[in-house]
């Protein structure tokens, strides 16, 4: 069996190429017990926006889309629809005051197609439009000009405050940033400017800026609060894998090398609906979803040198990889086999912005993100990799959170196949 | 009277017909725990009689009519006797409430059988313009379907009865095909069909022998745990299966056969007790890992090791309790802490040094001889006792204690082993669990749902003990202690013996047993030679006669019941 994952590395030498060392390859089918001692390897369960444990911030807390429409209607309308009763009554009505569009593609959506749906020929039942194909739709079905985009698993084309959230600024009115001074996350540009915030072990100089964007909407801080993303399985069906080869001691080593890749399995979960432990997961063979560099492990502390990462983000209706520039990677190694940490690093915009889009605003959680108030905050608070044409950030500093178990990676067991 | 009938009750009625014209039942004193279910005309005949198994059932089923008619019902369990379920086969009876659920089961399959879409291919005919009742068309069902599904020829009268009671029920119920099914329905619950039941042959050398028809049920429920197919029937219509060389000939074939891995499965299933997994759970909060699934892939694992060393590799039996070799797949891999490269069943090599090797470090011992929180060395040592060993170990007294053993938070006696020593301060259970207790806490490096740990409440968990005078470390070392053992041989071949005859070990079975344990030792224990060596013994197919069973004129009241 060792021949044989060889033999699917061999398969893929551009990909090796690109490596600084040669990906983590499975113990291989003589293995022993526990595995290779020289490799850990751990499946994500939870991927998550780590909330500060601060109290008194954030009040009143960041005004949702919702919240910022009925603040906009006269008196007498807010009287008739304040009461959460009236929730889905208001979120009807704000998208017909403001001309929201949602228009499903394809049947397996709650109301299947839409009736009216005016197709372009070339797109195949059930296939995912191309961009093209969008605008196309778009046009066909009256879109404002040059707008809407997929949401919802691209079963969904919408144009609203979260597709195009530049088009209705007076949702983002209740907006608020984030002011508190502590934050999770590392020193990303080892300055300590008067932006950084404190991390909760006391660390100076947290570049944290995305937090400081959208840390006070409620959505976020409810499923970043890690006692609560502790017992959350939220990157279950694409999750994320991390292997650390060259271990010598487990506890402290100069030098080891971690790879991030995604998993091309879904996480089984185990009796009592947590991440099951120790099941053996193919790495996606896509050569974009894998990063590798060095690290080290201080006291059973996992710290990496920064490389850039991008991690799958599939999750109930989002698809939107998540992408990080000179991320790292700062966890603890725990004896049962776990980890817990973060990835730090500067989220580019793109990606970001590109999970707002896919949000919409339908929901009960999602009425509560005011998507132009998260998109102008971020605009203004970007601080990283600046595009020298235009002046602008790209990316804003960043900490992800996560929780993980013990794995197994089968790394190129797809090619072998 | 005809139009008065509802669709169900003429059925009923039809079921009935076709029970009372076919099968005159006999059933055994009520101080056996058997029934000794025979057709009328060979009462006076019957020897050893067994009912076949759930497992047997289906196998039957899927052979005579193929794989697309489901058998979709619930089965009478079966019962463990001198430790293996072949054996309860002789023993058991089939209940008023039993009857119901294999007329139920029957019912279902004769519907599908002459149901449109299978008509065709498992039909083969319908009632022809010169003989619209389809008297004929009855008869060459009939023909072909009664040697299967009895094992032997139907008589001349059994054949004429189950034409008449097809065009009695047509007529009944309007339908020739819904006619058919009430008669193949009666036949489903016939007792030739449900009982295996040896009829007496030409002698051999001698020797009484059971007949031909007989020889073929023997030679393939024990060599493939299946019903004979065309082939065996052939070679007993043919005579050859009274002729040890052209017998040697086919059990040659049977052997290459495929069908001889389900052999060989069926054998360790009953001997390791492997069905008895299907019932077993875990407590969820102290083993998350542990699922239903589990238990069944754990109980695979150990089927797919053993034939592939076995069979496939035609390997030595006593490998399998040192062996490193385990077949794997993902939904083990994580009670074994071991990577998996495959997705679907694979092999896995644990290298030399690791805790895993052989039997007693599979899941399917180590988690079904455990409580549902926790191990137990008792239950554990018992097992290997009584399964591999073949010893008996008598019950705890009703009055015992476990208080000690069951406080698994007890600050002082952290480990199993310390709470089990503070229980031997009782005498009286000293004596029993000196001889269980050794052999399981050798495994006691496994939990309760067999994965691997190293300490118990922080304390290093000790694997020592001594088997057949000899110190031990671990299971592993256990294992190779069994390897080098004669008693577990000697189990095995009793055992083999005993699964192949259906029936406990005879004092006249003392000479072809240690024959059969010197041969096996020639061949380098090696299993297919060891049933090979039954399957070509004369004791194997001599015939026994049974207690005389007491005629009961049971059977078609019990079929009223079942078929209403």
């Amino acid at each position: 069996m060792r021949r044989t994952i060889g033999r699917a590395a061999l398969a893929r030498p551009l990909q090796l190429a690109a490596l600084p060392i040669a990906a983590i390859a499975l113990t291989g089918a003589s293995g022993p017990t526990g595995g290779d001692p020289h490799q850990r390897a751990f499946v994500l369960s939870n991927i998550y926006f780590a909330a500060a444990p601060e109290d008194g911030v954030c009040q009143p807390i960041a005004a949702g889309a919702l919240e910022s429409f009925l603040a906009s209607l006269s008196a007498d309308e807010q009287a008739a629809l304040s009461a959460p009763g009236k929730r889905a009554e208001l979120e009807k009505l704000m998208g017909e005051r403001l001309g929201f569009r949602r228009m499903a593609l394809r049947a397996g959506n709650s109301g299947g197609r839409s009736a009216s749906a005016r197709l372009p020929a070339d797109l195949a039942p059930g296939a995912t439009p191309t961009p093209e194909q969008v605008r196309a739709i778009a046009r066909l079905n009256d879109f404002p000009k040059g707008r809407g985009a997929l949401a919802f698993q691209n079963h969904v084309i919408a144009y609203d405050s979260c597709t195009n959230p530049e088009d209705f600024p007076q949702l983002a009115k209740g907006y608020r940033t984030y002011d508190g001074a502590t934050a999770f996350g590392m020193n990303l540009d080892d300055k300590a400017g008067r932006a950084g915030f404190t991390g909760p072990d006391g660390e100076s100089g947290v570049d944290n800026q995305l937090w400081r964007a959208i840390g006070c909407v409620a959505a976020f801080r409810e499923s970043g609060n890690p006692a609560t993303a502790k017992g959350t399985m939220f990157s279950a069906r694409a999750p994320t894998l991390i292997a650390i080869s060259g271990i010598d001691d487990p506890r402290n080593d100069s030098d080891v090398t971690v790879t991030v890749m995604a998993s091309a399995d879904a996480i089984t979960k185990n009796a009592v609906g947590g991440a099951l432990a120790r099941a053996t997961f193919d790495a996606d063979p896509d050569p974009a979803l894998r990063a590798t560099t060095r690290g080290r492990i201080v006291d059973g502390v996992l710290t990496t040198d920064p490389f850039d990462i991008r991690l799958n983000y599939k999750e109930q209706i989002l698809d939107a990889p998540r992408i990080l520039k000179g991320a790292r990677i700062r966890a603890t190694l725990q004896d049962d086999g776990g980890i817990e940490g973060g990835f730090y690093g500067y989220y580019t915009l793109a990606s970001f912005y590109s999970s707002i889009e896919q949000m919409t605003v339908n929901g009960a959680n999602l009425s509560r993100v005011s998507c132009p108030g998260v998109r102008q905050a971020i605009d203004k608070l970007a601080d990283g990799y600046r595009d020298p044409r235009t002046g602008r950030f790209t990316a804003i500093s960043s900490a992800l959170g996560f929780f993980g178990v013990a794995a197994f990676v089968n790394d190129g067991a797809q090619a072998a196949r | 009277m005809k139009g008065t009938f509802t669709m169900k009750t003429g059925r009923g009625i039809a079921i009935l017909l076709a029970a009372a014209a076919t099968v005159p039942l006999v059933l055994a004193g009520a101080d056996r725990p058997s029934i000794a279910a025979v057709p009328a005309s060979h009462a006076d005949e019957a020897s050893t009689v067994r009912r076949i198994t759930e497992p047997q059932y289906r196998r039957a089923i899927t052979d005579i009519f193929g794989a697309d008619i489901k058998v979709v019902g619930r089965f009478e369990p079966d019962l463990r006797v001198d430790g293996l379920l072949a054996v309860g086969t002789s023993a058991v009876s089939i209940t008023s409430g039993g009857l119901e659920q294999y007329e139920t089961i029957a019912r279902n399959i004769a519907e599908q059988v002459v149901a449109p879409d299978h008509r065709a291919s498992l039909i083969g005919c319908t009632p022809a313009a010169a003989d619209p009742a389809g008297s004929a068309c009855a008869g060459q069902v009939f023909d072909r379907l009664g040697l299967r599904m009895l094992r032997r020829p139907l008589a001349p009268a059994e054949r004429a009865a189950l034409v008449a009671t097809t065009l009695e029920s047509a007529r009944a119920l309007g339908d020739f095909h819904a006619g058919l099914a009430a008669a193949l329905t009666g036949l489903l619950t016939s007792p030739d069909f449900l009982f295996r039941i040896d009829r007496p042959g030409a002698p051999e050398q001698g020797r009484r022998m059971v007949d031909g028809w007989s020889k073929a049920s023997r030679l393939s429920f024990f060599l493939w745990n299946a019903p004979p197919d065309e082939m065996l029937l052939a070679a007993a219509a043919k005579g050859e299966l009274d002729r040890p060389e052209a017998r040697a000939r086919l059990v040659a074939t049977m052997i290459a056969s495929p069908r001889f891995a389900d052999g060989v499965r069926a054998f360790f299933s009953d001997f390791l007790h492997l069905d008895d997994i299907d019932l077993l759970a875990k407590d969820a909060r102290i083993y998350p890992a542990f699922s239903s699934a589990v238990a069944a892939d754990a109980r695979e694992q150990t089927l797919r090791t053993i034939t592939d060393l076995l069979v496939d590799r035609q390997g030595d039996y006593r490998d399998l309790f040192t062996t490193r070799r385990i077949a794997m797949n993902r939904t083990l891999g994580p009670l074994y802490d071991v990577p998996v490269a495959e997705r679907g069943w694979t092999f896995h090599q644990f290298p030399d040094g690791d805790p895993r090797a052989g039997l007693f470090t599979q899941i399917s011992f180590l988690a079904q001889h455990s409580h549902p929180g926790r191990t137990s060395p008792t239950l554990r040592g018992k097992a290997i006792q009584e399964i591999l060993l073949c010893e008996t170990i008598p019950a705890p007294p009703a009055n015992v204690n476990f208080a000690v053993v069951q406080d698994v938070d007890n600050p002082t006696l952290k480990t199993t082993r310390a709470r089990l020593q503070a229980h031997l301060d009782d005498e009286e259970c000293a004596s029993c669990h000196k001889l269980t207790d050794p052999m399981g806490l050798a495994l006691e490096k496994f939990d309760g749902a067999g994965q691997f740990r190293t300490t118990e409440h922080g304390e290093a968990i000790d694997t020592t003990g001594s088997f057949a005078d000899t110190h031990f470390d671990g299971a592993a070392a256990l294992g190779r202690l069994f390897q080098r053992n004669p008693q577990p041989i000697d189990c095995l071949v009793q055992s083999t013996w005993r699964y192949a005859m259906g029936r406990r070990l005879a004092a006249f079975d003392k000479p072809v047993v240690a024959r059969l344990n010197a041969d096996f030792a020639g061949t380098g224990y090696r299993m297919v030679d060891l049933i090979r060596a039954i399957a070509l013994s004369p004791q194997f197919y001599e015939y026994e006669p049974a207690s005389p069973p007491a005629r009961m004129a049971g059977w078609p009241a019990l079929a009223t019941k079942g078929a209403m």
